[in-house]
C-alpha cells in the first residue's frame, strides 16, 4: 500500500490550524466591525467639532454684522434725525449684547477664545456706549456734538479693538478649522484603511479556509476510498479465511466421524470373536472336565447334565479362572473403547446437528433442568439459586445440554461435608448475555483449566463415574452458538463457569455447510 | 419354491462375515450364502458382465450389504439393485456399524428393505443375527421377476 496514509497527527495538525484560521477570522472581523464603529464615532465628533468652527466664524460675523448696522443706523440717525433709523439702531443693538454672550458660550471649549471673547466684550460695550452717546447728543439736538463724538479719536479705538479681537478670534477659529478637517479627514481615512485592510484580510482568511476545507475534504475522500478499499480486502480476507477454516473444520468432523467409524468395525470383531472364545472356553472345559472324569473312572460325583460349568478341580479350576479373567478384562475394554467411539460420534454428530435459533426464556430452562436434576441435588443436600437471567434468541436443545451438563457437573464434585450451593446468575454486556454457575465444590487446579474442557480429559481425584466428556462438548456447543466459556477455580474454593452468549443469535455461516 | 433363496453378503471384514455366517447358520438357516469381500466383485456377480443382471432372472436372492466398502459404497449397490429390473424385487438388508438417522433415512428411500446396526455388544448383535435368520426362514423371496 503505496499511498500516503493520514496519520493522526497530520490530521489533528490541520484540525488546529483549521480552528486557528477560523478564530483568526472571527478576531479580525471583530477588530474591524469595533474600530469601524469607533472611527465613525470619532469621525461624526471630528464633523461636529467643524461644524462647531464654523458656527463660531459665523456667530462673529453676525456679531460685527450687528455692531455694523448698529453703526449705520446710528449714523444715519445722526444724519438725518429719522426716528426709522433710531428703531432700527435700538433693534441691533439689542441684538450685540447677547450675540457677545452667544460667542462666549460657544469658544467656551477653547481657553484662547475664551480669553478672546472676554476681550471682545470691553471694547463692545465702549461702543456701544459711544452709540448711546452719539444719539443722546441727536435727542439734545446737538447733531455736531454727536458727529464729533463719533469722529473722537478714542471711538475708533473701540472699533479697532473690535475688529483686531474679531480679526484674533477669526484667526483661531480658522486654525481650529484647518486642525478639525484634517483631523476628520485623518479619521475618515483611517477608516476607510481599517476597512479596507479588514475586508482584505477577512477575504484572504476566507480565501485560505477554503483551500484548507477543499484540501481536508480530498484527504477524506482518498481515506474514504482507502477505507472502502480496506473493508473490502478485509471481507475478502475474511471470507476466505472462514471458508479455510470451515473447510478445516468439516474435514476434521470427517476424520472424526471416519475414525470413530471404522475403530468401530474391528470392535465389533473383537467383541465377536472374544464371545465366541468365551464359548470355546465353556466347550474346551466342559471337556476337560468330562475326560479328568472319565480317568478318575468311578467317580463320586456324577456328572449333572446341562450343567453350564461343570466342576473342575485343581490346576484345571485355576486355569478356568484365568481364562475368564481375561476375557473379561478384554470384554471390559472393549466396551470403554466402544463408549469412548461413541462419545466421539455424538460429538461429530453434534456438530453437524442444525441449529435453531429460537427465544428462549432462560429462567424457565433453568428450572426445566433444575427439576430434571432435582434427586441428585436432593442426594448432595444442594441448594440450587437462580438468579435473574436475560433471555437469549439461541438453540434450546444445545442450550439445555450446556446447563444440564454444568449443573451436573456442579452436583457431581461437591466438597465432602460441605452442603452444595449452586447459583446460577446473568447479566448482559453489549449484546452478549454473560451467565455465571458458580459453585462451592471442590474446585479445580488452575493447571487443569484448560485441560478440562479437553475431549476424555478430566481433573482431580477420579472417584467420580465419567467419560470426560460433558465440558469438550459443551465448548464445542458454546463455540457454534457463537460464545466462549471460561473458569475461575481453585482446589477446594469451588468454580465460576462463565459462559458468554450472543443475546440474539441467528443460524449464521456456521450452519451454511455442516 | 421352486428354487431356494440364495444369501449374497457383500462385507468386507471378514470376521464380520464369518461372525454373521455362524450366527445364520446357528439360527438353522442352512441356505446358499456366497460371500463378497469388495463392491466390484459383488457388482460383477450381480449384475453380470453386460450389467443387466439377466443371468439372475428367476433366481431368487437375498442381499446382505455393508456400507463401508473399500471399493465403492453400499448405498450406490443398493441404488443399483433398486433400479434393476431383473433384482429389485430382491430384498436387502443392509448390515452396517452407522447408526446415523440420515443414512438410515437414505438408505430406505433407496429401497432398503431391513436395516440393522452391528452392535459392538456381541449378544445383541448375535441376536440379531439370528433373529435375521429366522425371519430368512420365514419370509417369501419371489423369483426375480422376468
Amino acid at each position: 500500500m503505496s499511498q500516503a496514509i493520514v496519520t493522526p497527527d497530520a490530521t489533528r495538525q490541520r484540525a488546529i490550524g483549521q480552528i486557528v484560521l477560523l478564530a483568526a477570522g472571527v478576531l479580525v472581523l471583530v477588530l474591524v466591525s469595533a474600530s469601524s464603529v469607533i472611527l465613525v464615532n470619532q469621525a461624526r465628533k471630528d464633523n461636529a467639532w467643524v461644524v462647531h468652527t464654523v458656527e463660531v466664524e459665523n456667530q462673529i460675523s453676525t456679531l460685527l454684522l450687528q455692531i455694523r448696522r448698529a453703526e449705520s443706523a446710528a449714523r444715519g440717525y445722526l444724519l438725518t434725525s429719522d426716528p426709522q433709523f433710531l428703531t432700527e439702531h435700538e433693534y441691533a443693538r439689542a441684538t450685540i449684547l447677547p450675540d457677545v454672550d452667544k460667542l462666549t458660550r460657544l469658544a467656551g471649549d477653547n481657553s484662547v477664545q475664551i480669553e478672546n471673547s472676554r476681550q471682545l466684550r470691553a471694547p463692545v460695550e465702549a461702543r456701544l456706549a459711544e452709540f448711546a452717546k452719539a444719539i443722546d447728543f441727536v435727542k439734545r439736538n446737538d447733531i455736531p456734538g454727536g458727529i464729533a463724538m463719533l469722529r473722537q479719536p478714542g471711538a475708533s479705538d473701540s472699533v479697532q479693538r473690535i475688529n483686531e479681537v474679531a480679526t484674533a478670534m477669526r484667526t483661531e477659529e480658522d486654525r481650529l478649522f484647518a486642525l478639525r478637517t484634517a483631523t476628520a479627514d485623518h479619521t475618515q481615512l483611517l477608516a476607510s484603511v481599517v476597512t479596507v485592510a479588514g475586508s482584505a484580510l477577512v477575504i484572504a482568511l476566507a480565501g485560505i479556509s477554503m483551500v484548507l476545507v477543499r484540501r481536508s475534504a480530498r484527504a477524506r475522500d482518498q481515506a474514504e476510498m482507502l477505507l472502502r478499499h480496506n473493508n473490502l480486502n478485509l471481507e475478502a480476507t475474511v471470507d476466505d479465511r472462514t471458508a479455510e477454516l470451515r473447510e478445516a473444520n468439516n474435514e476434521i468432523q470427517r476424520f472424526a466421524y471416519i475414525v470413530s467409524h471404522d475403530l468401530r468395525s474391528p470392535l465389533v470383531n473383537i467383541m465377536g470373536f472374544t464371545s465366541e472364545l468365551e464359548e470355546l472356553r465353556h466347550d474346551i472345559f466342559r471337556r476337560i472336565a468330562t475326560l479328568s472324569r472319565e480317568e478318575v473312572a468311578a467317580s463320586a460325583l456324577p456328572l449333572v447334565p446341562g450343567a453350564i460349568e461343570p466342576a473342575l478341580e485343581g490346576q484345571d479350576k485355576q486355569l478356568s479362572q484365568d481364562f475368564a479373567e481375561a476375557l473379561g478384562f478384554i470384554k471390559s475394554s472393549i466396551a470403554k473403547m466402544d463408549r469412548l467411539i461413541t462419545a466421539i460420534l455424538n460429538l461429530t454428530r453434534e456438530g453437524r446437528r442444525e441449529f435453531e435459533p429460537v427465544r428462549i426464556d432462560t429462567r424457565e430452562l433453568i428450572e426445566g433442568i433444575v427439576a430434571t436434576v432435582a434427586h441428585q441435588a436432593a442426594e448432595a443436600q444442594a441448594q440450587i439459586r437462580i438468579e435473574p437471567l436475560p433471555d437469549i434468541v439461541s438453540d434450546r436443545l444445545a442450550l439445555e445440554q450446556i446447563f444440564s451438563n454444568l449443573i451436573d457437573n456442579a452436583l457431581k464434585y461437591v466438597r465432602p461435608g460441605m452442603p452444595c450451593d449452586i447459583a446460577i446468575r446473568g447479566r448482559t454486556k453489549l449484546g452478549f448475555a454473560i451467565f455465571e454457575i458458580a459453585d462451592n465444590g471442590r474446585g479445580i487446579d488452575p493447571k487443569d483449566h484448560m485441560r478440562i474442557f479437553d475431549l476424555f480429559r478430566r481433573a482431580g481425584a477420579q472417584d467420580r463415574p465419567g467419560q470426560g466428556i460433558g465440558l469438550a462438548h459443551v465448548r464445542a456447543l458454546v463455540r457454534r452458538l457463537g460464545g466462549t466459556i471460561s473458569l475461575q477455580s481453585a482446589l477446594n474454593q469451588g468454580s465460576t463457569f462463565t459462559l458468554t452468549l450472543p443475546i440474539a443469535w441467528s443460524a449464521s455461516n456456521r450452519n451454511k455447510d455442516t | 419354491m421352486s428354487k431356494p433363496v440364495t444369501i449374497i453378503m457383500i462385507e468386507d471384514d471378514e470376521g464380520h462375515a464369518r461372525l454373521i455366517e455362524r450366527n445364520i447358520r446357528r439360527s438353522g438357516v442352512n441356505n446358499d450364502i456366497i460371500p463378497f469381500t469388495n463392491g466390484t466383485d459383488a457388482i460383477n456377480y450381480l449384475f453380470g458382465e453386460d450389467g443387466s443382471g439377466v443371468a439372475h432372472k428367476g433366481e431368487a436372492l437375498l442381499i446382505l450389504l455393508d456400507l463401508n466398502l473399500p471399493d465403492t459404497t453400499g448405498i450406490e449397490i443398493l441404488r443399483r439393485v433398486k433400479q434393476n429390473q431383473h433384482l429389485k424385487c430382491a430384498p436387502v438388508v443392509v448390515l452396517t456399524t452407522t447408526d446415523d438417522s440420515q443414512e438410515i433415512k437414505r438408505c430406505y428411500e433407496f429401497g432398503c428393505n431391513v436395516y440393522i446396526t452391528k452392535p459392538v455388544n456381541y449378544e445383541s448383535f448375535a441376536n440379531a443375527i439370528r433373529q435375521l435368520g429366522l425371519f430368512f426362514s420365514v419370509i417369501q423371496v419371489p423369483p426375480a421377476a422376468a
